[in-house]
């Protein structure tokens, strides 16, 4: 007990706290990338994506195959980007229409195996297609290398950069949802989606396109996050658990709810290893179960 | 109905007299397929019978296997008082769980056991001392003739033989018919009187009991317990085999679990990316039979 409190003095050292809370932050900010997408498609389609995180899998090896294990100039950390990405959208896009389209009606078990036998192709296919070695994106534009010390913190710039690529992401989905037409429609939807479509809106079209735009920022989050991951087979496991938190602590199908839950469990995953190192990766699973019971509909859920 | 008069006791005839001219891989083979079968007609019973889809089902599975190894090496209660005591601790475990559980309906039910089950994965994973961390426990030897692969596989055999019937009076019972009703309609069986909830929550207990059994063995066939029973993967193991056999009947289960046994162990003699056949066969299968396997055998005999 002396111990373990004698282990947090750190609590006392604001350079300490500093760096933790932005390791939290840009961690955030990839896994509030991965959970809006899984929150949308889950608040529109009721269909609990499991192959969530593979899809995010999917992202970072593409980005590999897009640059090597090069991408130290912008056009190519550019292009690293759109192609995970476009990839991966256009991957969710053939998903949608080929198979689960057919399942929307159908017993929520059946499109729960339908997303899991989802995840173990994409386990398969990643190793058939790139083995079973890991691999990396090691080198980055020169701007986006080393670190800053700003105040004595040291901090890597490109997890600087993830907040504001995240942050950025961030603000035009916000637009996106709450500033354009299609985005009413979405939202319109998720509420009653049958409504929706005696009105004449074509809410086919608009499961495929929110299904897209989800696999794409969980592509998106697997390319910005290729640089800082090992790429590998087991990449989705965690990605996935973690935006599944998210999702429940925000509420699900809430915008709003998977930011702050996102950034609250990037915060936990980063303090909750200098409180609890051994039992840090119970806290998530923790606070959902807390939510879950007190909660169900989320922090930020409405009335369903 | 392919649980004909003649049926059962034929396959236990068979079951009873197939050791001995088997290898012991082939027994271990038979010893999950009777573990496994036990697991998804206890899921079943919540899925189908219940109308309840947990996501994080295989925590009392693991739960029980968890108890059964912890209980052996790390207590030292002996043999029998492990095995005895292990499915009571996931039925426990399920008690506490399903409290708070059937409170909530379709996905949030889901993601509540699933909440459970990540803290249980986790809380497993890191305890070292007591469960052995992420290296499981092993060395759960059993001691004398139930320790040899016939003796486990006659051990198994009978006590499923009874679990699977006591199931089956279950699903048959006044319980089983309102735990039916209710997953018809939750809302007329409440005007009618029946408590709901008290029935969802039994039912839940019931399940978690005979999964932790079906733990206990598929432990004691492996010698040892790893936190990947309890990982949110192992969890898609009785659904597959469930919506494989079929959720409609009381056998469908039992079939979807040999299949899926049998399966996995071809193809992984086969091919290192057994999963990838294996989940394009689920898409197939989830696509084309969506009644499950037995349908077929079911529309055979009306024919």
């Amino acid at each position: 007990m002396l111990a373990w409190l004698e282990s947090l003095s750190w609590i006392t050292d604001p350079v300490v706290i500093a760096r933790q809370f932005m390791a939290g932050l840009a961690n955030g900010m990839l896994l509030f990338l991965v959970a809006s997408g899984l929150s949308l498609i889950l608040g529109l389609t009721r269909i609990i994506n499991f192959a969530h995180g593979s899809l995010f899998m999917l992202g970072a090896y593409a980005a590999f195959s897009a640059v090597g294990s090069n991408a130290n100039t912008w056009p190519r950390f550019a292009a690293m980007l759109i192609v995970s990405a476009f990839a991966v959208a256009a991957f969710g896009i053939a998903f949608e229409l080929l198979i689960l389209r057919r399942i929307y009606r159908s017993p929520q078990a059946f499109q729960l195996l339908v997303t899991f036998s989802l995840v173990l192709i994409c386990g398969d296919a990643v190793r058939l297609i790139w083995g079973n070695a890991e691999h990396a994106v090691s080198e980055l534009p020169t701007q986006l290398e080393g670190y800053i010390q700003p105040f004595g913190v040291t901090f890597p710039v490109y997890r600087l950069f993830l907040v504001g690529a995240g942050m950025a992401v961030c603000a035009g989905l916000w637009a996106l949802l709450y500033r354009t037409r299609w985005g009413i429609l979405v939202r319109a939807a998720t509420v009653d989606r049958d409504m929706l479509r005696a009105l004449g809106v074509n809410v086919g079209n608009l499961f495929t396109a929110v299904f897209a735009l989800g696999a794409g920022l969980a592509g998106l989050a697997g390319g910005l996050a290729a640089p800082i991951v090992s790429i590998g087979p087991g990449l989705h496991a965690q990605v996935l658990t973690d935006a599944f938190v998210v999702v429940a602590i925000g509420g699900m199908g809430s915008f709003p709810g998977s930011f702050a839950g996102a950034l609250l469990i990037g915060q936990a995953n980063a303090f909750g290893i200098l409180i609890l190192p051994q039992m840090a990766i119970v806290l998530p699973f923790a606070l959902m179960t807390v939510v879950l019971v007190l909660r169900p509909r989320g922090l930020f859920g409405g009335r369903e | 109905m392919i649980m004909r008069n003649w049926f059962i006791p034929l396959a236990l005839a068979v079951l009873l007299l197939l050791p001995p001219l088997l290898s012991d891989f082939r027994i271990f083979i038979l010893i999950q397929i009777i573990a496994f079968a036990l697991y998804a007609v206890s899921f079943n019973l919540l899925l189908g019978y219940g109308g309840m889809l947990a996501f994080g089902y295989a925590t009392f599975f693991g739960l029980g296997a968890y108890a059964f190894g912890i209980l052996l090496v790390k207590v030292g209660a002996g043999v029998v008082i492990s095995m005895v005591a292990a499915p009571f601790v996931a039925a426990a475990a399920g008690a506490l769980i399903a409290y708070f559980c059937i409170r909530l309906s379709g996905i949030y039910f889901g993601m509540l056991t699933f909440a459970f089950q990540m803290l249980a994965y986790s809380t497993f994973l890191k305890s070292y001392d007591f469960a052995g961390g992420d290296g499981g426990l092993r060395g759960l030897v059993i001691p004398g003739l139930l320790g040899t692969p016939k003796g486990i596989y006659y051990f198994a055999l009978t006590v499923v033989t009874l679990c699977l019937f006591l199931l089956w009076r279950i699903v048959q019972s006044p319980f089983g018919i309102v735990l039916r009703a209710q997953r018809n309609n939750e809302r007329k069986s409440l005007a009618i009187g029946i408590n709901v909830d008290f029935h969802k929550w039994s039912a839940f207990v019931i399940s978690s009991f005979f999964a932790g059994v079906a733990g206990v063995f598929w432990a004691i066939a492996n010698q040892s317990v790893f936190p990947d029973w309890l990982d949110w993967r192992a969890s898609a193991v009785p659904i597959v085999m469930t919506i494989l056999g079929g959720t409609t009947s009381f056998a469908g289960p039992i079939l979807g679990a040999a299949i899926y046994v049998i399966l996995q162990t071809v193809m992984t003699g086969f091919t290192e990316y057994w999963a990838l056949f294996m989940g394009c066969l689920i898409l197939v299968i989830v696509m084309l039979m969506p009644q499950g396997v037995i349908h077929l055998f079911e529309r055979r005999h009306h024919a």
